[in-house]
């Protein structure tokens, strides 16, 4: 196996934070994110007044986005050892974990196609605007399930000495836990439930990075054992 | 949590790792509750108004059902203790009748209010009511797995290990318990 290259995909991960945090943060301005009350005009304001603004850091966050593949595939690597070759965990967060990629580019486009032209009748933005967060913050199904197969996985671990300490895994079926109310988003225009709400926005947000800080100091001291046991 | 897993005295039930899910989600619903009265604040008389349409019998009817589960459940780890798994997994099963029958309950209670034309979007009081006694009910389900999943270890008893995973089983469910204390309390009683 070789090491370097396992390093090289964890490491991804670190990029992606930043180029996302660049991109969601002081470019498009969507953190903090719209309000799903605000009018049609409102919104497509904000989409004439930093057009450039936005297409740039979107244009950032849907590029980054592809490194997450190689972080997924980075916990693969590390589940192989814990299920002693490919078992069936494995599989299910490498295909989840996919998955999640593409629930974090397509918003990106959707909101492209808003930025493209901002002159548009502003209800049309207000859909595409709609959409992007939508789709951005209610899919926690693949979330949900790559955490529980990561957890299971951890805390089904026979290995004499264990690839991560079993609190990872207990945290990881936390994480699965709270990504859930999320997809209840659909309700609400307003209030801790809507998605500018913070057990919607905020909380994940948070939970996400720190969960993202956490897998990557277990992959790196997991892979760092691995180069040097062969 | 770290402080809580490396202190070894006094006995800390079950494994350390599972406390940091039990503290995380004790930490999430904190904040629920932290939310739903700094709202409550806000607009007192529609949450008092609202209040008054929840079923208090049946509240109290799921805080016995959940007080009576958390109790079959500290019996059931008492019994295995003493090294009578078929006891324990006896107790086991009483406690998740319990469970089963707060779900029951639960889905009349819901069904009541539904027909009374009360739903998630009424307004703020019954989106608390509906989030998170719903997140609470979540969570009565996969402690109804994790019970079932206990009542399987006890199946092939091998003393140590059984007997800590029972604990950090025992330790969810009870966790489970107190969220509904506190939210019976918040929900249908706080004046």
């Amino acid at each position: 196996m070789n090491i370097r290259n396992e390093l090289l995909c964890i490491w991804s991960a670190v990029l992606f934070v930043i180029i996302f945090t660049i991109g969601i943060w002081p470019l498009t301005h969507f953190l903090p994110p719209h309000l799903p009350t605000a009018s049609a005009e409102e919104i497509a304001a904000l989409y004439q007044d930093r057009t450039w603004q936005i297409r740039l850091g979107l244009f950032l966050m849907m590029g980054c986005s592809g490194l997450v593949c190689a972080f997924v595939a980075a916990i693969t690597v590390a589940m192989k050892r814990m299920e002693q070759g490919a078992g069936p965990l494995t599989y299910t967060q490498l295909s989840a974990g996919s998955l999640g990629a593409v629930l974090l580019i397509i918003p990106c486009l959707v909101w492209t196609v808003a930025a493209f032209r901002p002159d548009r009748d502003p209800q049309l933005t207000l859909l595409l605007n709609d959409m992007g967060w939508i789709m951005l913050f209610m899919p926690f199904t693949t979330f949900v399930v790559q955490n529980i197969a990561i957890g299971l996985a951890i805390l089904g671990d026979r290995n004499a000495a264990p690839v991560m300490p079993r609190w990872v895994g207990f945290l990881n079926l936390w994480v699965a836990v709270l990504f859930v109310p999320g997809g209840l988003l659909t309700f609400f225009k307003k209030g801790p439930f809507a998605w500018s709400g913070v057990f919607v926005y905020w909380v994940p947000l948070v939970v996400f990075l720190g969960w993202y800080l956490v897998m990557f100091a277990m992959l790196r001291k997991s892979a760092l054992r691995a180069g040097a046991a062969v | 949590m770290s402080e809580q897993a490396t202190r070894s005295h006094p006995h800390l039930p079950g494994e350390s790792g599972v406390w940091v899910f039990i503290l995380g989600d004790m930490l999430m619903f904190a904040a629920f509750f932290i939310v739903f009265m700094f709202y409550r604040g806000e607009d007192v008389a529609l949450y008092a108004k609202s209040q008054l349409t929840l079923n208090q019998h049946l509240g109290a009817v799921n805080t016995f059902l959940m007080l009576s589960s958390s109790w079959c459940v500290a019996v059931a780890i008492e019994t295995a203790r003493g090294g009578r798994p078929r006891g324990a997994q006896g107790w086991l099963l009483s406690a998740m009748a319990c469970a089963v029958g707060f779900v029951v309950v639960k889905f009349f209670e819901y069904s009541e209010k539904i027909a009374a034309g009360f739903t998630l979007t009424s307004n703020d009081f019954f989106m608390y009511y509906y989030m998170l006694t719903g997140l609470h009910l979540m969570h009565v389900l996969l402690g109804l797995g994790v019970l079932t999943y206990l009542w399987f270890t006890l199946r092939a008893p091998s003393a140590a290990s059984t007997l800590r995973t029972l604990e950090s089983g025992a330790s969810f469910w009870h966790m489970v318990d107190i969220l509904w204390i506190v939210l019976f309390a918040l929900l249908y009683l706080v004046r």
